[in-house]
C-alpha cells in the first residue's frame, strides 16, 4: 500500500535521488549504450565520417592527391548528368545488369532448390557442389572463365571443332560490345546462383510440411504447391534479396574490371568502374565522389521502394 | 678477478654504446610491386646496405606498390622513396606537396653529371626537380627471324612496304601483329602513339603537344585512321574482338613460336621475349617501327619516377641512396642482369658490351635518336592524364566503329585544350 502511494519522480532531481527509476535508467539506457558504444564508435570513424566526406568532397574539384581543394557546388553533378555522355552509357549497363540479376539466378536458384528441398540421400552433396563457386576468389574464377571463353583454345573453339563448324561457338564473346557485358554477368552468375539457392533451399526446409500435405489433399499439382505454398513461405527471404540484388547491381566491380576493365571501346563500363577510373586515372576524385553519392542515393531509391511496399502492407 | 674487471667494463661499454650505434642506422624505405622484377632487382638494389652501414635499405613489397603508396603519401606516410609510374603522377603530387624537391641533392650530389641534360629537366615542376626518370622506354619492332627468313621476308622500312609485306604474311596464313589487350587494356596508346609519330612525324606531335597545332590536325587524323585500317584488316591479333581477348601470354607465344611475323611492342618486353624464343628455340631480332618516309624515329619513355616523400624523416639519406641507385654502375649491373629498362644516364661501354648484341644496339639506336632530333613522345610519359586515359579508352570506340578518327580526335583536342590551359602538361623536351 505504501508503495502504490509513493509519488513518482517528475523532476530531474527528483528522478536523480530515486532508487529505483536510477536502476532503471543504467539498465534501460545506459548499459545499451556502453554495449553499443566500442561498435558504434567504428562505425562513425570508418562509415559516418567517410561518407559525409564523400559527399562534401563531391561538391569540390579534390584530385585525390594532397589538400588542394576547391568548392565548385553542383558542378560535378551538372557534368555528370548533362555533358558526360559516358555516364548515361555506364547507368544503363547497369540496369541491364540488374535486370538479369533480379532474373536469371532467381530462377536458377529457385528451380534447383526447389528440386533439392526434395532430395533425401546425397543432397548435401549436390548444395555443396553448386556452392563451391560461391566460395572462389573473383580473381580465380575470372581466370577460370577467361580461358573457358578463350576463342582459339576454350570450349567454344573445342564445340567447333568437335561438330565440324568454323568460328560458331568459337567467337570472342568478351571482345564484342555486343556481347561483352551479358558474358560477364554470365560469369558473376555462376559464382553467384549457388548462394541464392542455398538462402532459397534453407528457407524451404523452414516451410512446416503440414501446409505441402494440406496442399496434397486439397489436390494441389507440383506448380500450384510452389505458387501457394513455397512461394509465399519463402517470401521474407525472396524479397529481402530482390532488394539486396538490386542493390548490389549498383556495385558491380570486380568481375568487370577483371575481365574488360569496362572495354571494349566502353560496352560493359558500369558507374563503379568510371567511378575507379576518375578517382584514380583521371585524377578527378571530387568526379568520382559524385559518382559514389549518385550510386548511394540509387541504393537508397531501392530501399525506399521496398520500405515503402512493406508499409502498405506487403509481408516482407 | 682483474681479468672479470676488464671483461665488466668491456660489458658496460658495450651495453653503453649499442643504443648509439642503433640510433645511427638510418634506413630508408621503398616499397616495390610483388613479382619476377623484384625478385631479380631487389638481391641488386640491397647491394647498397653494404656501402655504408649507417645508412639500409629496406625494401617493402607490396601486392600493388603504386596504389598503397599514393594512398600512404597522401594520408602523410608511406616510404621515404616515392616511385610513381610516369611523370604526370609526378606533377600532381609536386603540386599537392607530398614530395620534396631535390635542386639541393642534385647539386651536392652531382646527378647532373650522369643523368642526360633532358632526362633531369623531365622531372621539373615550376622549375624545380622532383622526381629522376627511370627505366628508359621505347617501341620497336620486334619480328621471328626464322620466319622471315623461310618466306623471303625482310622487315619493312616504311609504311608502304609494312602494307605489302603485310599482304604476304596473311597470304601465308599468319598473323602480322602477334597482339591483345587483355591483360593491360593501356596497351592501345602504344599503338595511337607510335602512329602519330611515324606517319605524322614526331616534330607534329610535339606541336600539338605545346598546343601550337590543334589534335585534329590532318597528319594527325590520318594517322588514327591508317591505324583503324590496320585494325579492321586483323593485323593486330588476327581482328579487332580477338585483339581485345588476346593476352599477354598469346602475345609472347604466337611471336616465338612463328603463328604471328612481327610485334610492335616496349624494350620493357626484351626480357618476356628472350624467355619465350628461349624455349621456342626460335631467333628473335628487332627492327624500328616503320615510318611513313622511311626515318628511324624511336618514341622515348619514361617506366617509373623516383621522388623524396616531404614526410620522410631522412631526405638525405634518402637521396644517397638515389645517388646510388641512379649511377651508371648501378644502372648498368641491373640492365646486364635483369635487362632493366636503364635510367636515362650515360651507361659504359663496357657494360654494354656484356649485353645481348640486339639489346645493346637497341640501346646505342634509342640515344642516337635522341641525339639527332629523331626521338618521339610516348603517352604515358608527356601526356596529361585526363588526356591519357582517353587516349586509350576511347580509341576503341574507333575501332568498334562507334566514332570516327575525326571525332577521336576532337574529343581529345577538346580535353587536352583544357588540361593545357591548366598548366597539367608534364614537362616536355623541347626540340
Amino acid at each position: 500500500m505504501a508503495v502504490l502511494s509513493q509519488k513518482k519522480p517528475t523532476t530531474v532531481f527528483e528522478k536523480l535521488n530515486d532508487e529505483t527509476w536510477r536502476r532503471k535508467f543504467l539498465r534501460n539506457v545506459v548499459i545499451p549504450w556502453i554495449f553499443i558504444a566500442p561498435l558504434l564508435l567504428i562505425h562513425i570513424y570508418v562509415v559516418a565520417i567517410p561518407a559525409v566526406q564523400g559527399v562534401y568532397m563531391s561538391l569540390t574539384d579534390w584530385k585525390g592527391v594532397g589538400m588542394n581543394v576547391n568548392y565548385v557546388g553542383l558542378e560535378n553533378y551538372r557534368e555528370l548528368f548533362f555533358e558526360d555522355e559516358t555516364f548515361g552509357k555506364a547507368l544503363g549497363n547497369n540496369v541491364a545488369w540488374m535486370i538479369f540479376f533480379l532474373t536469371v539466378p532467381f530462377i536458377m536458384a529457385l528451380f534447383c532448390a526447389t528440386q533439392l528441398a526434395q532430395v533425401k540421400r546425397g543432397g548435401m552433396l549436390y548444395r555443396s557442389i553448386l556452392f563451391i563457386p560461391y566460395v572462389l576468389a573473383s580473381v580465380v574464377t575470372t581466370t577460370i572463365w577467361k580461358n573457358l571463353l578463350n576463342p582459339q583454345k576454350g570450349i567454344g573453339a573445342a564445340m567447333d571443332n568437335i561438330l565440324g563448324l568454323e568460328n560458331t561457338f568459337g567467337v570472342a564473346y568478351l571482345g564484342r560490345p555486343e556481347s561483352a557485358l551479358m558474358s560477364i554477368a554470365f560469369i558473376d552468375n555462376w559464382h553467384f546462383w549457388g548462394f541464392l539457392m542455398i538462402l532459397f533451399l534453407a528457407a524451404m526446409q523452414s516451410i512446416p510440411p503440414v501446409l505441402y500435405d494440406a496442399a496434397k489433399i486439397d489436390g494441389a499439382n507440383r506448380w500450384q504447391e510452389f505458387r501457394h505454398v513455397t512461394l509465399p513461405g519463402i517470401r521474407p527471404i525472396l524479397v529481402f534479396m530482390f532488394m539486396m540484388v538490386a542493390i548490389w547491381s549498383f556495385l558491380a566491380f570486380d568481375y568487370i574490371f577483371l575481365l574488360t576493365q569496362g572495354g571494349p571501346g566502353g560496352a560493359s563500363e558500369v558507374i563503379a568502374t568510371q567511378l575507379y577510373k576518375n578517382a584514380f586515372f583521371r585524377f578527378q576524385a571530387g568526379y568520382g565522389a559524385a559518382q559514389g553519392v549518385v550510386i548511394s542515393i540509387f541504393a537508397g531509391f531501392i530501399i525506399l521502394i521496398f520500405v515503402t511496399v512493406k508499409r502498405r502492407g506487403w509481408d516482407i | 678477478m682483474k681479468g672479470i674487471k676488464i671483461l665488466f667494463a668491456i660489458a658496460v661499454l658495450v651495453l653503453a654504446l649499442a643504443p648509439v650505434g642503433a640510433q645511427d642506422v638510418t634506413t630508408v624505405t621503398m616499397w616495390f610491386s610483388e613479382g619476377s622484377t623484384l625478385d631479380c632487382w631487389g638481391p641488386l638494389m640491397l647491394e647498397f646496405n653494404d656501402i655504408d652501414p649507417s645508412i639500409q635499405l629496406e625494401i617493402v613489397p607490396q601486392a600493388n606498390a603504386w596504389d598503397v603508396t599514393r594512398t600512404a603519401v597522401a594520408g602523410g606516410g608511406g616510404p621515404d622513396v616515392v616511385r610513381t609510374p610516369g611523370p604526370s603522377f609526378v606533377y600532381e603530387m609536386a603540386q599537392a606537396g607530398l614530395i620534396l624537391p631535390m635542386d639541393t641533392f642534385a647539386e651536392s650530389m652531382g646527378w647532373g653529371d650522369f643523368f642526360f641534360d633532358w632526362a633531369l629537366d623531365l622531372g621539373l615542376v615550376d622549375g624545380q626537380l622532383y622526381s629522376l626518370s627511370d627505366e628508359l622506354e621505347t617501341l620497336v619492332m620486334y619480328y621471328n627471324v626464322e620466319v622471315f627468313e623461310e618466306n623471303g621476308w625482310t622487315p619493312p622500312d616504311t609504311m608502304d612496304e609494312l602494307n605489302a609485306l603485310a599482304a604476304e604474311v596473311e597470304a601465308a596464313g599468319l598473323t602480322v601483329f602477334s597482339h591483345g589487350n587483355a591483360s593491360w587494356r593501356p596497351t592501345n596508346e602504344h599503338f595511337v602513339g607510335e602512329y602519330w609519330t611515324q606517319v605524322a612525324g614526331p616534330h607534329k606531335v610535339y606541336q600539338a603537344l605545346s598546343g601550337e597545332i590543334p589534335w585534329t590536325d590532318e597528319s594527325l587524323v590520318e594517322a588514327i585512321e591508317l591505324l583503324d585500317a590496320h585494325m579492321q584488316a586483323g593485323w593486330y591479333g588476327g581482328g579487332v574482338d580477338l585483339y581485345f581477348t588476346n593476352d599477354g601470354v598469346y602475345r609472347r607465344t604466337s611471336l616465338a613460336e612463328g603463328s604471328a611475323a612481327m610485334n610492335i611492342e616496349g624494350s620493357w618486353a626484351i626480357r618476356g621475349t628472350v624467355d619465350y624464343f628461349g624455349e621456342s628455340g626460335m631467333t628473335w631480332d628487332w627492327v624500328p617501327v616503320p615510318s611513313h618516309d622511311g626515318t628511324d624515329y624511336y618514341t622515348i619513355g619514361m617506366g617509373n619516377t623516383s621522388s623524396i616523400n616531404a614526410n620522410s624523416p631522412h631526405p638525405e639519406a634518402a637521396a644517397q641512396f638515389l645517388t646510388w641507385y641512379f649511377s651508371p654502375a648501378t644502372q648498368g649491373k641491373m640492365l646486364t642482369n635483369c635487362l632493366k629498362g636503364p635510367a636515362p644516364v650515360a651507361i659504359g661501354a663496357d657494360v654494354m658490351a656484356e649485353l645481348d648484341p640486339r639489346i645493346a644496339r637497341l640501346y646505342a639506336e634509342l640515344s642516337d635518336a635522341s641525339a639527332n632530333d629523331r626521338y618521339g613522345y610516348t603517352t604515358w610519359t608527356f601526356w596529361p592524364p585526363k588526356s591519357d586515359v582517353y587516349i586509350y579508352e576511347e580509341v576503341e570506340r574507333v575501332w568498334t566503329g562507334e566514332i570516327t578518327a575525326m571525332e577521336y580526335s576532337e574529343g581529345l583536342q577538346e580535353l587536352f585544350a583544357e588540361e593545357l590551359a591548366a598548366g597539367d602538361i608534364p614537362p616536355i623536351p623541347t626540340r
